[in-house]
């Protein structure tokens, strides 16, 4: 029973946290310096008729908090308004972009998990020894590298073995869906291996650390006491203990994934939500960066329930 | 012969920059089959090193000399890889199960039984059933098998943790501080279960504890250490009546607190540190006999009875020194 | 049993560590970690050519003083870039103010993130909720997205920038600081009994300000790589002030002006480097405090290297 109360306390936090976002989100662009016009409409230099209009036609002319109703009330529709750059709704952008980040992010992140857990494990297995001062050292490297000067180097490195940039080969016409495929799948390995080397030192630290923690606990003795292998008491006792605090690590980690491959995206002109955002700053389309900024912020808060469930799983002490 | 058989168990710990910490040195310990023994003295004097080494189950800054005959065989003979034969099956061990000892994420009943499949004593309904068995033997619901340690109490994570040692027959059971962090009535009751089942089942105990009436209501014969030595071994009535060992004395003729909690702290200074070597007798400068040959030479372990052995330099002027202890008497 | 280690009277602390004198533990700190004292000199480096790089800059950095994208060579050491600027020059204005932009962010955040910390922590109840409540919300909105759309409505100048990445950060360091003043305040309140009239400002100044210190300067120096890093992101996306010099500016240079596609990896390479020296070091002296703050008592009960055999040389001690 009181585990049921832990799922819907979270869940509710996270809908709160949505809130707040959302919030936010209409504030911020409400308290720009500036005409209110100016910045809504987009039109500069408006005649005060126009500008009267504008105000009427964009509700500008009502008190802030009917504003905000409205906004929630569009919200609720999925409406999420029109980009600057093209007249085009925000909502299919999005849908776009983030159909083209998922993958390539998704294979990054699923890479850097595997490669930080496997590295962690083993650094702490042999702590204090070569083989555990180099992996923390070749973690602590990458850990350090800026996101997008990686890119950058890789860029330079690989440049002749792998496309620059974009996601498809704008010289691929009349090709079957496999070679499409092939095709957006080389693309795509660049800017995931960015984001997979990135990541992967940092969990590898998380990691070895959690392990380090584990190894020290009395049941770990007693798994020891009782006649295991070694390899079995790390694997049965010692790996699933450590991955607890590293749930929870990974998750708060979330904020920087979504930094890193907005960076990548830059890099490598890869057509995903990050880039949209990139370019939404660039040409100061506001209802566009409104919405990546919402997509962003509701994808972390997901993810992070999505965490907490799994954690949740993980660890029958969990309860309030 | 004995059953188990410790005899010159030396251990040391790497402190890093060079430095040694000599935690246990010299000590020698005979358990015949049926009997409790226990292992007694005050935190830090190696005790816990000591049942540990006899497992193998040091941590890699460790190294052992010395031998454990189990059953007439050098179980160290090759360190870990001949030692780990004999864990569970024939030594088990019971930790201070209030703490950390049982593994939160496992069910007691998975707990129970992991020992068993791989001792190949029994495995899937067999052990399962084996393992509700052990859990109603020690007095525990057969449900509990399905709950996870923090869902118990300490008294009873205790009780499952000695259910857990039982799970493949061994013949001799290490018993670390088993009721220390239990309160007292609890404690009564774990120290009543391990006297039933060491004689229903024929266990041969050796009980590390610094909980001197703990040992006194349960054991037959005890073993005093002091800094990592043996100061004095011998039947427990000797121990208490005739001791011949000033610290021996000193912690046995203590007022036992009414509720047993106390340790013994009323003996002013504090131990030695282990990380240098020690020219005399090690409680030299806690004792209140100490005289000339004291704190150069290092007493030897003399027999000054039967099955009463004692280091001090005190049992080699052939008279009687030791006054009988009578509660609160110090000289 | 945890402790295999028996108490050796060595000096063994307490749990909620005893107040260490400020040199004693300085010095042990320098003396047992090598890896501080690596860290804490590469530090000090860097802000001594922050120091002195009015003096030390061989070239102004505005004007052209060689050929544009003039390779590394005896007078121009690190090259020059898209304008034929020293790059040898530029990279030590930049070391100046990405470690003003660092330090300041950091001080923001410190200052905010130790408030709200000290304050729910000590005052803990109704306070502690709210307060904690709010941290949770900016803990899970992701950082970069925010700061990208603060920066993109606020403006670009190093005020701003500072002010945008120090209230990003003071959520980590709330948190850190919260928990260890809980656990202080506990002794605190016990020893000095609040009877006699100690006010709460006095309270928190003389006795758990010293407490939370050392562990506040070691989350200090995680965070300035933190920030530092987050000044490379903004810089990249073009969110940075366009009139300063940063480590962030060199490299968005070099990937806006095309100095990888003519190959000189000279206006590349050294930003990125320093940026990730400079994150080594804060993280191996920041770790290292923490870990002299919090000694891992537990030695591990498994590794690949067990325990050893000695052959017993010299006489037993065998009884009669």
């Amino acid at each position: 029973m009181r585990r049921s109360d832990y799922l819907i306390k979270r869940t509710g936090f996270a809908l709160a946290t949505i809130f707040v976002a959302i919030t936010l989100n209409f504030f911020l662009f409400r308290v720009l310096p500036g005409s209110a016009v100016t910045n809504i409409a987009h039109v500069p230099h408006a005649s005060l008729q126009l500008q009267e209009a504008l105000k009427h036609q964009f509700g500008l002319d009502q008190p802030i908090w009917v504003q905000y109703l409205r906004y929630l009330q569009q919200l609720a529709h999925g409406n999420l308004g029109v980009s600057w750059a093209d007249q085009q709704p925000v909502r299919t952008h999005l849908a776009t972009d983030l159909a083209n980040t998922v993958p390539m992010l998704t294979l990054g992140t699923v890479v850097a998990i595997v490669a930080g857990i496997a590295t962690g494990v083993v650094a702490a297995w042999r702590r204090g020894r070569a083989a555990d001062y180099g992996h923390t050292g070749v973690a602590l490297l990458f850990y350090s590298f800026p996101t997008q000067w990686l890119g950058l180097m890789l860029l330079i490195l690989l440049a002749s073995y792998l496309p620059a940039g974009g996601m498809s080969d704008p010289f691929l016409i009349g090709a079957g869906f496999w070679q499409r495929v092939a095709d957006t799948t080389r693309h795509m390995l660049l800017p995931s291996l960015t984001v997979a080397l990135t990541l992967y030192g940092g969990y590898a630290l998380i990691v070895r650390s959690s392990m380090l923690e584990t190894l020290g606990e009395d049941y770990v003795l007693t798994a020891r006491a009782k006649g295991l292998p070694a390899k079995a008491v790390v694997r049965r006792h010692a790996l699933r203990n450590a991955m607890l605090p590293t749930v929870t690590l990974i998750a708060l980690s979330l904020g920087s994934i979504v930094g890193g491959f907005i960076l990548v995206e830059v890099v490598f002109s890869w057509p995903g939500i990050g880039r949209a955002t990139y370019e939404a700053v660039v040409q100061r389309d506001y209802p566009m960066l409104q919405g990546t900024f919402l997509v962003l912020t509701v994808s972390v808060v997901v993810f992070n329930l999505l965490a907490d469930l799994l954690y949740f799983r993980l660890d029958p002490r969990v309860s309030e | 012969m004995s059953l188990l058989e410790v005899r010159d168990l030396h251990v040391w710990f790497e402190l890093g920059h060079g430095r040694e910490l000599h935690a246990v040195q010299g000590v020698d310990l005979t358990l015949d089959q049926g009997e409790r023994v226990g292992l007694v003295g005050e935190s830090g004097c190696g005790k816990t090193t000591t049942i540990l080494a006899v497992m193998g189950l040091l941590p890699p800054n460790a190294s052992v000399a010395g031998e454990v005959l189990f059953d007439g065989e050098n179980i160290l003979r090759r360190g870990e890889e001949t030692v780990a034969a004999y864990r569970w099956k024939d030594l088990a061990m019971v930790f201070q199960g209030a703490m950390n000892a049982l593994n939160p994420v496992k069910t007691v009943g998975w707990q129970l039984r992991e020992p068993m499949q791989l001792h190949g004593v029994a495995s899937g309904a067999r052990a399962d059933a084996r393992a509700r068995e052990l859990l109603g033997l020690v007095g525990l619901p057969a449900s509990a098998a399905d709950r996870y340690p923090h869902e118990f109490s300490g008294g009873m994570r205790q009780r499952a943790t000695i259910a857990m040692a039982l799970a493949c027959d061994p013949k001799v059971l290490l018993a670390d501080e088993p009721t220390t962090a239990l309160d007292v009535m609890v404690q009564a009751q774990i120290l009543q279960l391990l006297v039933e089942l060491t004689e229903r089942l024929g266990l041969t105990l050796l009980l590390v504890t610094h909980d001197l009436p703990v040992v006194a209501q349960l054991c037959q014969r005890a073993a005093v250490m002091y800094a990592g030595t043996l100061a004095e071994a011998g039947p427990i009535d000797q121990l208490y009546h005739q001791p011949r060992h000033p610290y021996t004395r000193l912690l046995f003729a203590a007022t036992p607190d009414i509720y047993g909690e106390d340790d013994v702290q009323w003996i002013r200074g504090a131990p030695p540190r282990l990380d240098r070597p020690i020219p005399g007798c090690p409680f030299q400068p806690r004792c209140d006999r100490a005289f000339a040959p004291c704190p150069t030479e290092r007493p030897p372990l003399r027999v000054v009875g039967p099955a009463h052995r004692a280091a001090c330099h005190l049992n080699d002027l052939d008279s009687e020194v030791q006054p009988s202890a009578g509660a609160g008497s110090r000289a | 049993m945890s402790a295999v280690l028996p108490e050796t009277g060595l000096g063994a602390e307490g749990e909620v560590g005893p107040r260490p004198s400020r040199v004693g533990f300085m010095r042990r700190l320098f003396r047992e970690r090598p890896s501080a004292l690596v860290g804490g000199a590469l530090l000090l480096l860097f802000l001594l050519v922050a120091l002195l790089s009015k003096w030390i800059e061989p070239y102004p950095i505005d004007a052209q003083v060689g050929p544009v994208f003039g390779p590394p060579s005896a007078s121009h050491w690190f090259g020059l870039d898209d304008s034929g600027y020293d790059m040898t020059s530029l990279l030590i204005e930049g070391t100046k103010v990405s470690l003003i932009v660092g330090l300041a962010a950091t001080l923001v955040s410190m200052v905010i993130g130790g408030g709200v910390g000290i304050a729910a922590g000590y005052f803990g109840g109704g306070v502690d909720t709210a307060l904690m409540r709010v941290t949770d919300y900016f803990l899970v909105i992701p950082d970069i997205p925010l700061m990208i759309v603060l920066a993109a409505l606020f403006g670009s100048s190093l005020f701003n920038i500072v002010l945008v990445i120090g209230i990003i950060l003071w959520t980590g360091t709330a948190r850190v600081i919260r928990a260890q003043v809980k656990s202080v305040r506990q002794r605190v309140y016990v020893d000095r009994a609040a009877s006699l009239g100690a006010g709460h400002l006095r309270l928190i100044v003389r006795h758990i300000l010293p407490q939370v210190a050392p562990l506040l300067i070691a989350n200090t120096v995680l965070t300035v790589a933190v920030a530092i890093f987050d000044e490379t992101a903004l810089s990249f996306l073009g969110l940075g002030d366009p009139t300063k010099v940063t480590w962030g500016s060199i490299i968005e240079h070099a990937f806006d002006r095309s100095a990888i596609s003519v190959g000189a990896w000279w206006t590349l390479v050294p930003a990125g480097l320093c940026v990730s020296v400079l994150t080594i070091a804060c993280y191996l002296l920041g770790q290292a405090i923490e870990d002299a703050l919090n000694p891992r008592l537990k030695v591990a009960h498994l590794s690949a290297r067990g325990f050893r055999l000695r052959p017993l040389v010299g006489a037993g001690r065998r009884a009669l």
